[in-house]
């Protein structure tokens, strides 16, 4: 299943991959890409391997097979500490904060490896996030489940990324926050930041995005528009079932 | 040279029987017991203080010792097989170190560290000196046949079964309706009492205990012998067991060898040598040092795939 | 009363720094290191030889054998813990427990059984009412506090140490966020070799110098570390103080042979009823 002709050169391209733990391979050949500046969703039903896919593009779990470029950049192979600097930004679903650290701290973290630019990005994350500002110094693991969604995404912003990788920004948010983050992630799209993006929430995230692959079983079973997707009948059914 | 020899396979023996409940245990069910050396020591300590003190015969005091084993087993397990496993490894020692405090400590009861003499062995007025080595080896192999069928019985059969899944998976095995909890008890409990077995033994053919016998290093010398035969592998364990005596023996001779080196070097330096290997085995053979018999995924090699729940390594 | 309290803090002070070292080792490197009393050993040792056998002053004395200690700590790692890292921690920690055999009979070989004091002038203990205490006693303390002190600014203020304790909080987030873990790690083995072998110094002041000397302060450090959270140095410290007062307590009302054993049984109830300790995690048990 090829990709759809893209306007802008790709800033991220998933080559034939093949990933998973222990004995089989839950990510079984599939070819993604990213231009620069869109928004991509990837949608499927439990089990499909969408999480996995996001962790091995992001370094977390060593692709079996395939590689992973970023800006034409080979990074597939490299430690999840290097990727770090490729301009890739990942946010996990879960236990993406240090809890045990404050705001503050957590996004100095986020900024490790662009020493030298944290107070300019601390400005931008704190103006996409005010409330972080005022309790930037209270620990991550005492904030609520919403704010410390902010300051995983935060972390992720700091390092100026071009794209980023989001999985299940909306996770754990009331309906209400939930529109908040797709908010936050359309704004910084606009600043220029491509993302990928995992969502349960399929509707939203496609109608924010130029584009959507659909998984299922470790294979990319469709690729298209998102407007298209939203349209198909078939992938109404199947995959955009109400999940809220 | 036959006297020592028999004398070491005694010892063997011993540490055989700990072994396979060990085996029993870990091997087969999963469960990380350091503390060894405790139930080894409780089991000693009540067959010898029955005997002596209370004039029991020897097999009761054997039973009694197995029975202590038993409950003890019971009441330790039941606290802390839910813990995970480097934490249920720091518990079991900990029960270990408690008993030799107590037999350290309370020396009215135990003679502390002067060493409690037992006197009383079976049918000893029956043989002369080297024929009852002879006969006190039998009743230990005796023991290990008994402990070692027993287990091999249970491996086989579906309640084995239901050890090797526990052991693989204890989520997976609770959803499949298994009471987890129940099984781990009633099989950390059968080698707690084989291990009070033992202990009865060796108080009555060593003929004096005292708390240094049941230093948590008994509990290194197990593992290795459990370690060096392979996981799950009765048959592998007791050559295991055979060359960690071996081993402990061989550098006696070596003692001999080299003069210089005298008897609380060496002792260092036999300790520094099965640390050594141990380390190495785990290293390298994770699997056991013999070849394997049959693919029964030791768990000491390979992590334990969280993600991915069936395919174990 | 006061004696009671004195004796805890002093228990306490001894145990804190491996505490400290241990629970970061604990965090960051994900498995109970129950060498920490070898390292312990090691540390008094190394001290004993600059300062007895070369006729070091005690300060510099303690200071090289520092150094010597994290040298050695990091080299256990080099050799032994680093080609094992992928493999479970209770594996880890039978590996460690080999370890911490091997290290204590080494000393054993090179230095005898006997037991040994430092080179230092013998000062007459402080008697006050309902409080008697030696100078040496009274350094400890205020050692254990200074080093205390230390190691907050350092995981407070410090790049380091925030990469420290961002590591220790959450290992694959940190690899993620770019932070070089290889780094924090070397400093961790370092930094708690360190501690261990300050805490030789204390303990070879206020206890005997044997071989068996860490053998029984690793089950104490174990219980400070875990009374306080893994994970949370500050808390390791008030754990230690804790484990302190309970082994003065132990000692004064049961039996003095039964000191060693509380760290046991704190560490039992711990894991059972409430693994995280204070200010750690829950996530500890199975």
């Amino acid at each position: 299943m090829s990709a759809p002709a893209l306007d802008a050169a790709p800033v991220l391209t998933v080559a034939e991959v093949y990933a998973g733990y222990g004995r089989g391979d839950i990510v079984k050949g599939v070819d993604l890409v990213v231009g620069a500046g869109e928004i991509v969703t990837v949608i499927g039903p439990n089990g499909a391997g969408k999480s996995t896919l996001i962790k091995t593009i992001a370094g977390v779990v060593r692709p079996r097979a395939g590689t992973i470029s970023i800006g034409g950049r080979v990074v597939s192979g490299l430690r999840a500490s290097q990727i770090a600097r490729s301009g890739m930004a990942y946010v996990p679903q879960e236990a993406n904060v240090f809890r045990t650290l404050t705001v503050l701290e957590n996004l100095e973290m986020g900024a490790w490896v662009l020493p030298e630019r944290v107070r300019e990005r601390l400005d931008l994350v704190f103006a996409h996030f005010p409330v972080l500002r005022q309790r930037r110094g209270v620990a991550a693991g005492n904030l609520s489940g919403g704010q410390r969604q902010m300051v995983a995404l935060g972390m992720a912003l700091m390092v100026d990324p071009k794209v980023l990788l989001l999985d299940e920004p909306s996770a754990g948010l009331s309906p209400k926050l939930v529109g908040e983050m797709f908010e936050i992630i359309a704004n910084v799209n606009r600043a220029g930041v491509a993302v990928l993006m995992i969502e349960q929430n399929a509707v939203r995230a496609l109608e924010m995005s130029s584009r959507g692959y659909v998984l299922a079983a470790g294979q990319v079973r469709l690729s298209d528009a998102a407007d298209r997707l939203l349209a198909n009948a078939e992938v109404g059914e199947l995959y955009l079932g109400a999940r809220d | 040279m036959t006297v020592y020899l028999v004398s070491m396979l005694t010892y063997v023996g011993f540490f055989m029987i700990l072994a396979l409940a060990l085996n029993l245990q870990w091997g087969m069910t999963g469960m990380v017991n350091f503390g060894i050396a405790g139930f080894y020591a409780l089991g000693a300590y009540t067959s010898s203080l029955l005997t002596v003190d209370a004039g029991w015969p020897f097999v009761a005091g054997v039973s009694a010792a197995g029975a202590v084993g038993l409950i003890a087993g019971i009441g330790v397990s039941f606290l802390s097989v839910r813990l995970r496993d480097d934490f249920l490894a720091i518990v079991t020692l900990g029960f270990a170190e408690l008993v030799r405090l107590v037999a350290l400590n309370e020396d009215w009861l135990t003679r502390g560290p002067r060493g409690l003499p037992i006197d009383v062995r079976p049918l000893s007025d029956v043989f002369d000196r080297d024929g009852y080595g002879w006969f006190y080896l039998g009743i230990v192999m005796l023991t290990v046949a008994v402990a070692f069928l027993i287990f091999e019985r249970l491996r086989r059969s579906p309640y084995g079964r239901v050890m090797k899944a526990i052991r693989e998976d204890d989520v997976v095995a609770a959803t499949l309706g298994k009471d987890v909890l129940r099984v781990r008890v009633q099989v950390f409990a059968l080698g707690s009492m084989f291990m009070g077995i033992a202990g009865a033994l060796y108080a009555h053919y060593t003929q004096n205990i005292s708390p240094e016998h049941f230093t948590p290093t008994v509990a290194i010398f197990i593992w290795m012998s459990v370690i060096a035969g392979g996981a799950g592998n009765n048959k592998g364990l007791l050559i295991g067991a055979g060359m960690v005596m071996t081993l402990l023996e061989g550098t006696r001779f070596l003692g001999d060898a080299i003069s210089f080196l005298d008897a609380e070097k060496l002792a260092s330096i036999r300790i520094i040598v099965i640390g050594v290997l141990l380390i190495l085995v785990i290293r390298f053979r994770p699997r056991g040092i013999l070849p394997e018999e049959k693919f029964d995924g030791a768990r000491f090699g390979a992590g334990r795939d969280a993600a991915n729940g069936g395919g174990n390594p | 009363m006061l004696q009671i309290l004195f004796n805890s803090l002093l228990n306490g002070a001894i145990i804190a720094p491996p505490a400290i070292a241990f629970t970061l080792m604990f965090a960051i490197l994900r498995f109970p290191n129950f060498a920490i009393g070898a390292y312990i050993t090691v540390g008094a040792f190394a001290i004993l030889y600059f300062n007895d056998m070369l006729g070091w002053p005690l300060v510099a004395a303690t200071l090289a054998g520092m150094a010597v200690t994290a040298a050695i700590v990091w080299l256990t790692d080099a050799i032994v813990f680093r080609p094992m890292r992928h493999l479970p921690s209770v594996t880890m920690l039978v590996v460690s427990i080999a370890l911490s055999l091997i290290l204590e009979n080494i000393v054993r070989l090179l230095f005898g059984g006997d037991v040994r004091g430092f080179d230092i002038p013998l000062m007459r203990p402080v008697k006050l009412p309902g409080l008697r205490f030696t100078w040496e006693q009274l350094n400890i303390v205020g050692i254990a506090a200074l080093a205390t002190l230390a190691m907050h600014g350092l995981l407070k203020y410090t790049k380091l140490g925030k990469a420290m304790r961002a590591t220790a909080d959450n290992f694959t987030l940190a690899e993620v966020r770019g932070i070089g873990t290889a780094r924090v790690i070397t400093a961790t083995w370092l930094i708690g070799g360190a501690l261990a072998g300050l805490s030789g110094l204390m303990a070879g002041l206020d206890l005997v110098i044997e071989p068996l000397l860490g053998w029984y302060l690793t089950i104490p450090v174990f219980a400070a570390a875990i009374l306080g959270g893994i994970g949370s140095p500050m808390g390791a410290v008030l754990g230690a103080v804790c484990v302190g007062l309970a082994e003065e307590l132990t000692a004064e009302f049961l039996a003095p042979t039964y000191k060693v054993g509380v760290g046991f049984v704190i560490i039992a109830v711990l894991l059972l009823f409430r693994p995280q300790g204070l200010f750690g995690q829950p996530e500890i048990k199975k």
